[in-house]
């Protein structure tokens, strides 16, 4: 066997290194996609829960309504804030803060307007002792609940995001191919008045 | 000496009362320190280490969750406590459900029900797949007509029995719920216990061939095959009686040893190895796997995500 010349041998080195290089960062870059995916899932689980609210407040505006006729102020506000804050939708390949930021302002509005809607029933007796309005306001905590929940899973998941790509080495892989950092949900002053749903009867 | 038992005695139903008594010492429960008696015993949903509910409501709740658990595929836990660390009935019951993974993988169809008698919180939390058949409006009426007036009367037995029943009949209603026919964890129990008997054969198999196949002296080869085995008297006493042939070269060999203790005169078919005669299998067959042996449950993978209903009473 003919025996290779130096400068072949260092070059079948460099390559080998190269490949070996090559094929880590394939497996790096399919990391960060399942764990882009990840967030993307834990987005679209957020937005579902807002719609599931959404959906709810016609039919809570309408029981409301048969007790409280005069409250039509309130009854204006939170349909307005309804209509306004489903056409705010992030898609979940457009997750930039300031769309973050504008559908958390929608939907924190959203919530100050059922906040006054549910406080109605303080001056309505009736409709506080309303089984359907009991109901209606145990499926509208139980969404609030929900909506935490997926916020939190949502934050958890851009957060493990992160720490990947930021990390050494993933860093060179994510900023070759351009995966940037995700922002976290923050509660917006309006959306941390959720409405108080009171249970002290 | 009489006296001295005495005082053993003494000292251990001394011991025995002291540990009896030990749960009922007030403590305020969290997710990690509350003991979850489903892990002890499949046959046990009803988690009340202070004591609050009768041990009759603990039984009969524990017999009905089982059945719901068996034809619904629904696990629960019902947790009645005095205190939670927090009060918060909800933060207590969603963590407890993430934690052990409530309710089977496929369906998601946990239920996890927390009273907290001191902190008068309560929730009903229901896995992702249970918000279905348990919406929270049905979980709030149920706790408005049967547990929350109970409560308020201090009957926990009543509150939560009625309770509990009531969600029991609704998840019995829904058909579309089906109780998974083969669970991940009894797959892989069951696997093991495949490779355990392929193991247990092979180990057999190749144990019972070095018995009957040896080196032959002559040639040197593995060919020396055990022909016939026998039992034979020699001067009136039993002996065991063997003959050897080489495959390879025709040597052949007699040897005569004391028969193995315990192994009677049935002994003796030509050739056949010991391992497969008789009452092999007996070792093999009453086995059971899910049942008595196994005692403790497992919970199967379920989430919760922020479903049903609760409060203060």
């Amino acid at each position: 066997m003919k025996k290779l010349a130096s400068g072949t041998v260092v070059l079948l080195g460099i390559l080998g290194v190269a490949l070996i290089l090559f094929f880590w960062g394939v497996s790096v870059r399919n990391n960060i996609v399942v764990q882009d995916e990840g967030v993307s899932t834990a987005w679209s689980n957020v937005q579902t829960q807002y719609q599931r609210r959404a959906d709810l407040i016609p039919n809570l505006v309408n029981t409301v309504k048969g007790y409280a006729k005069h409250e039509q102020e309130t009854f204006t506000q939170v349909v307005e804030a309804r209509t306004k804050a489903t056409q705010v939708t992030v898609d979940p390949e457009n997750l930039t803060p300031e769309k973050l930021q504008e559908f958390n302002a929608a939907q924190g509005e959203l919530s100050q307007a059922l906040g006054r809607l549910i406080a109605i029933q303080e001056s309505y007796p009736d409709l506080k002792a309303n089984e359907q309005f009991m109901e209606l306001q145990a499926q509208l905590e139980g969404t609030e609940n929900r909506i935490n929940e997926s916020r939190t899973k949502f934050n958890e998941a851009v957060q493990t995001y992160n720490q990947y790509i930021r990390q050494f080495p993933q860093n060179i892989v994510a900023s070759i191919c351009s995966f940037a950092k995700k922002d976290k949900f923050e509660a917006s002053a309006a959306a941390q008045d959720a409405p108080v749903v009171n249970f002290n009867e | 000496m009489k006296h001295v038992s005495l005082i053993v005695f003494r000292t251990l139903t001394l011991l025995l009362t002291v540990f009896m008594s030990m749960p009922l010492v007030a403590e305020t429960w969290t997710v990690e320190t509350l003991p979850m008696v489903h892990l002890q015993d499949k046959h046990r949903y009803v988690c009340n280490p202070d004591g609050i509910l009768s041990p009759e409501v603990v039984d009969s709740l524990d017999n009905m969750l089982f059945r719901v658990e068996q034809e619904r595929g629904v696990q629960s836990v019902i947790v009645v406590v005095r205190e939670i660390e927090g009060g918060d009935a909800y933060r207590f019951a969603v963590d407890l459900g993430n934690k052990y993974g409530v309710g089977l993988k496929s369906q998601r169809s946990g239920l996890v029900v927390v009273l907290a008698t001191e902190d008068r919180a309560y929730f009903i939390a229901t896995g992702n797949g249970l918000e279905g058949t348990l919406p929270d409006a049905i979980c709030s009426r149920v706790e408005h007509q049967l547990m929350v007036p109970k409560f308020k009367e201090a009957d926990w037995n009543a509150g939560i029995g009625d309770g509990v029943s009531a969600l029991a009949r609704y998840i019995e209603g829904d058909d579309t719920l089906i109780p998974e026919p083969q669970d991940d964890d009894d797959m892989a129990e069951g696997l093991f216990f495949l490779f355990l008997f392929c193991g247990i054969f092979l180990f057999s198999v190749v144990s019972a061939y070095l018995s009957v196949v040896h080196k032959c002296p002559r040639c040197g080869k593995r060919r020396l095959v055990l022909r016939k085995e026998e039992i034979v008297r020699v001067g009136g006493r039993a002996k065991l009686h063997r003959h050897w042939r080489c495959g390879k070269c025709g040597f052949e060999k007699d040897d005569y040893n004391d028969p193995p203790a315990g192994r009677g005169n049935s002994y003796g078919r030509s050739g056949v190895p010991f391992i497969f005669g008789t009452g092999s299998g007996s070792g093999w067959g009453g086995g059971s796997f899910g049942g008595g042996g196994f005692g403790g449950g497992s919970f199967g993978g379920g989430s919760f995500g922020g479903g049903g209903a609760g409060g203060h009473f």
